[in-house]
């Protein structure tokens, strides 16, 4: 197991983003670490350093993940994602489909006809990193990011469909835009899309947004 | 009691400790970006470090007390002046039922901060009363001050104290943080480039990050590396080799290399740095950083005893 420390943060290997999440869940258990946070290959700790010198927190660290990683269980329900694809909700999505050679029906029936695995929630509050799009629908992030992507975005990019819960810069290719709320702060359950759910678009058009 | 927004300055919000333990859901920080400040003036009426105070940028708002009560402004330079007669910073100021307190631009320094006696009532989300602007949640109603606001305090007894000199964070307009070479400062094909250079900071410093101009980097890069966790401090350098260092407000993950992480111990500086204020990063190793922070720590604490969770 591969530990490296940068000042106050540790950062462990992980294999994927599956094992990331589960080296995490098994390290925020430990309720130790000020924050524990996954990224798609590797798993970041913040520790206290007032209180733990370097080499203590990395042989805790170790300590933690020596007797192997849990993986998490598979989730099982299925949540449905409504989507409005294309047009002035989705603007990036007209040049998509000319480069890839598609139909905007042939996207979006490409787009809605598989489940998706979340493979990770961050960046802004419930922005999800959803995995496993289509390898006919792989493209690069945009090379001049937007300043402003509104909330409820759906955009994809390297492999992955983003979802963006709160309005931020972003630099994914936008295709659509949804109602379901990744996020709210006033809710019991602020984060209703978690590492790990399972996910399932289905087309809605324009009228249905504010319904 | 209220305190009325007369002028809400260039962005004034209601900042606090910050939000620990939902980066993994993509929760950034926030908080004060100068969190030692934050503390200082909190210190001055009586309240605990991180009790909810007004964190101004650039140039302060212009308040009326519907009642007598306990202030204090510390952090940046700037000019305070009560109903139009100067007073002092890092000091308890008395105000009266009706007077105004206005906070002037910024000389030296950022951000200021106004801790009023009692604290600000705030929104607690996730832990924390601080205002988040992206996702528009903590402080009042997730936003910056607009005039006419009403501010809710409970101001208790509080006695005059002043900051002794040597506990006030001094100012510059020339800085050197510490920072520790990152997980991917190896891809630098300039290798110290980043630690020797006197950098200048751009246009673009807020809460959220701080472009650094003066030179560009070479490197090795083919922009996709996958997404890993970053957090305040962290200083990123994307394809195009211009550097930036995120702060409080910054998203929690990112995909461009991590070239250095401004140390613990400096990190609260990053809330004073200004558009044309001049910065050199100071190369440390994990180990010696982390025991500069606990000096740095052991020096503060005679006068902030909580001084082990501020910075």
């Amino acid at each position: 197991m591969r530990i490296r420390c940068v000042d106050d943060l540790l950062s462990v290997a992980a294999d994927g983003p599956a094992d990331a999440q589960a080296i995490a869940a098994q390290l925020l258990d430990t309720g130790e670490w000020l924050e524990v946070v996954p990224g798609i290959d590797s798993v970041v700790v913040l520790y206290d350093a007032a209180l733990l010198d370097a080499g203590v927190a990395q042989e805790t660290l170790r300590a933690q993940l020596e007797n192997g990683v849990v993986p998490l269980p598979e989730s099982g329900d299925i949540v449905r994602i409504p989507v409005v694809y294309g047009g002035e909700f989705g603007p990036d999505l007209d040049e998509l489909c000319r480069k890839l050679n598609l139909s905007q029906d042939d996207f979006v029936a490409m787009h809605t006809g598989c489940d998706y695995v979340v493979d990770m929630v961050g960046f802004t509050p419930g922005f999800a990193f959803v995995g496993g799009l289509d390898e006919r629908l792989r493209v690069p992030r945009r090379k001049d990011p937007r300043q402003h992507v509104a909330a409820g975005s759906i955009a994809i990019a390297d492999g992955r469909t983003g979802m963006y819960a709160v309005a931020s810069p972003g630099g994914w290719n936008l295709v659509g835009r949804t109602p379901f709320a990744l996020f709210d702060s006033k809710a019991e359950e602020p984060f209703p899309i978690r590492a790990g759910t399972r996910i399932r678009y289905y087309a809605i058009s324009a009228d249905e947004l504010d319904a | 009691m209220t305190i009325t927004v007369l002028k809400p300055g260039l962005q004034t919000t209601i900042q606090a400790g910050p939000r620990v333990g939902w980066r993994h859901y993509g929760v950034p920080a926030s908080g004060a970006a100068d969190t030692l400040s934050l503390a200082l003036a909190n210190r001055l009426v009586g309240n605990p470090w991180n009790a909810p105070a007004l964190e101004a940028t650039l140039l302060g708002p212009t308040l009326r007390f519907d009642k007598a009560a306990a202030f204090a402004v510390t952090g940046a330079i700037a000019g305070v002046s009560l109903n139009g007669d100067d007073v002092p910073l890092h000091e308890t100021i008395f105000a009266k039922a009706k007077d105004e307190l206005a906070v002037s631009a910024t000389e030296i320094g950022a951000r200021s901060y106004i801790a009023i006696d009692g604290g600000i009532a705030a929104d607690d989300v996730l832990g924390s009363t601080s205002t988040y602007l992206a996702a528009g949640f903590g402080g009042l109603q997730g936003r910056a001050l607009e005039e006419g606001d009403l501010l809710i305090t409970n101001p208790a007894d509080c006695p005059l104290l002043r900051t002794p000199d040597e506990f006030r964070v001094p100012m510059s307009s020339s800085w050197a943080v510490r920072a520790c070479p990152s997980f991917e400062t190896s891809q630098l094909r300039s290798g110290d480039e980043l630690f020797e250079k006197n950098w200048t900071i751009g246009r673009r410093a807020d809460r959220i990050g701080i472009q650094l101009e003066g030179a560009t980097l070479d490197i090795a890069s083919d922009g996709r590396m996958p997404s890993a966790a970053v957090f305040p401090g962290t200083v990123q350098c994307p394809e195009v080799g211009t550097p930036y260092v995120l702060s409080v407000d910054a998203g929690t993950v990112g995909g461009y290399p991590r070239v250095a992480q401004v140390a613990r111990a400096d990190r609260h500086l990053l809330g004073q740095l200004r558009p044309g204020d001049r910065i050199r990063f100071l190369r440390r190793e994990a180990a010696g950083a982390i025991d500069e922070l606990r000096a740095k720590l052991d020096y503060w604490r005679p006068w902030l005893e909580d001084i082990g969770n501020i910075i």
